[in-house]
């Protein structure tokens, strides 16, 4: 933890400071260093794991809803590493209660063929119904991000993330009826 | 693009700076659950602080220094708790001092032998700890989820420990019972109760 703190604190840090600043670049590169460090310390902890990139989204997200607590003049990296250590733990928590991802057998239950002649709510259907309803919430009744969080009683990171999981779904779902 | 850049590109729009009020937002909650334990005591008991005039101030001095100094330190404690990347070591260890305090006040307590032990109102002090120490407690874990507690456990901990002072502090005005032994039965006891029962709920409630 020492090292990664010493590695990445000065960056990070300096980044995050001109970010509280109102710099929006530093900002996004503050994330995208995040991610990076982030994802290299997941990868040390559990290898190349399918769902290394699933959790990077997670921390990214929890570092930027939680970003309240983090005191202004503290080194950054203490405290993203902390907040990604616990989502590491906390996924390991919920994969020892639920071993099955439900999200990958329902992809799996997709059968590529079957989407040629869809239309947009058979290809909603064949998503979460989180991501479906999120999509549906923004991308056909035209809501914000907070406006649809706000009716479903979450937060607007969150909101952002369920269409941001459904959107790529839909991609690949197209990549490979095209295909 | 890849998905994370992405979710960066999207998260980035909203800004590094995060929303004001965030003490507002982790004490509105733990005030407002001693306001209505001292709302409960209130309306529900007579005759506050009654012993006074007998006994003088030294019961309740010594009751609420305890309750409150545990009541600010646990609430302390649950702030730097929600903060990642602190050590909490220490902040956890400040939790014990009042206990200590009590423990040594009561080896040499001169009141010990001289009042019938456990009293009279040792239910309605039970009671009134089992229902309003939950209140609190549900504040101070609404509190917690404000902030971002990556250790659980000692969360709810602190949270329990701020659960049972409050109650102790709404109470103990009305409690007639002297001792340092009464106190550390009746009040230290089920602090402790409600702390250990913060510390083992603390993973299921604060999870976030």
């Amino acid at each position: 933890m020492d090292s990664q703190a010493n590695t990445s604190g000065d960056v990070l840090d300096r980044l995050m400071a001109a970010a509280r600043d109102g710099d929006s670049v530093a900002y996004r590169h503050f994330l995208a260093e995040a991610a990076q460090r982030v994802r290299a310390m997941l990868a040390r902890k559990i290898g190349a794991d399918s769902e290394v990139e699933d959790l990077v989204q997670e921390c990214l997200i929890a570092i930027h809803q939680k970003r309240h607590t983090l005191d202004p003049g503290r080194p950054v990296a203490p405290w993203m590493y902390a907040i990604a250590n616990y989502k590491l733990i906390d996924h390991w928590r919920k994969r020892g209660r639920s071993p099955i991802d439900l999200d990958d057998e329902a992809d799996m239950a997709v059968a590529p063929e079957t989407l040629a002649a869809t239309d947009i709510e058979t290809l909603l259907d064949k998503l979460p119904d989180a991501q479906a309803q999120a999509i549906r919430l923004t991308h056909i009744e035209g809501l914000t991000n907070r406006e649809a969080g706000e009716r479903l009683g979450v937060g607007v990171s969150a909101m952002k993330l369920r269409v941001h999981r459904g959107m790529a779904r839909l991609r690949e779902i197209a990549d490979k009826d095209r295909i | 693009m890849s998905s994370t850049d992405s979710l960066i590109d999207r998260l980035a729009t909203d800004g590094a700076t995060p929303r004001t009020g965030s003490l507002a937002r982790f004490a509105a909650p733990m005030v407002g659950a001693a306001a209505i334990c001292a709302a409960l005591v209130i309306f529900a008991l007579d005759t506050p602080f009654s012993t006074v005039s007998s006994d003088g101030f030294s019961p309740i001095f010594v009751k609420w220094g305890f309750s409150i100094a545990l009541l600010l330190l646990s609430g302390f404690a649950l702030w730097f708790i929600g903060r990642p990347g602190r050590s909490t070591g220490g902040a956890l260890a400040t939790l014990a001092v009042p206990f200590v305090l009590v423990g040594a006040l009561l080896l040499p307590d001169p009141l010990i032998g001289q009042h019938s032990f456990p009293g009279e109102t040792w239910r309605r002090c039970l009671t009134a700890m089992a229902v309003m120490s939950p209140i609190a407690f549900a504040g101070a874990i609404l509190g917690a989820r404000s902030l971002a507690p990556v250790r659980l456990r000692r969360a709810g901990f602190a949270a329990g420990l701020f659960g049972g002072a409050v109650a102790m502090t709404a109470y103990s005005p009305y409690c007639p019972e002297r001792g340092m032994l009464y106190m550390a039965v009746f009040y230290c006891l089920p602090i402790i109760t409600m702390a250990a029962i913060g510390w083992v709920t603390g993973p299921r409630l604060l999870r976030w």
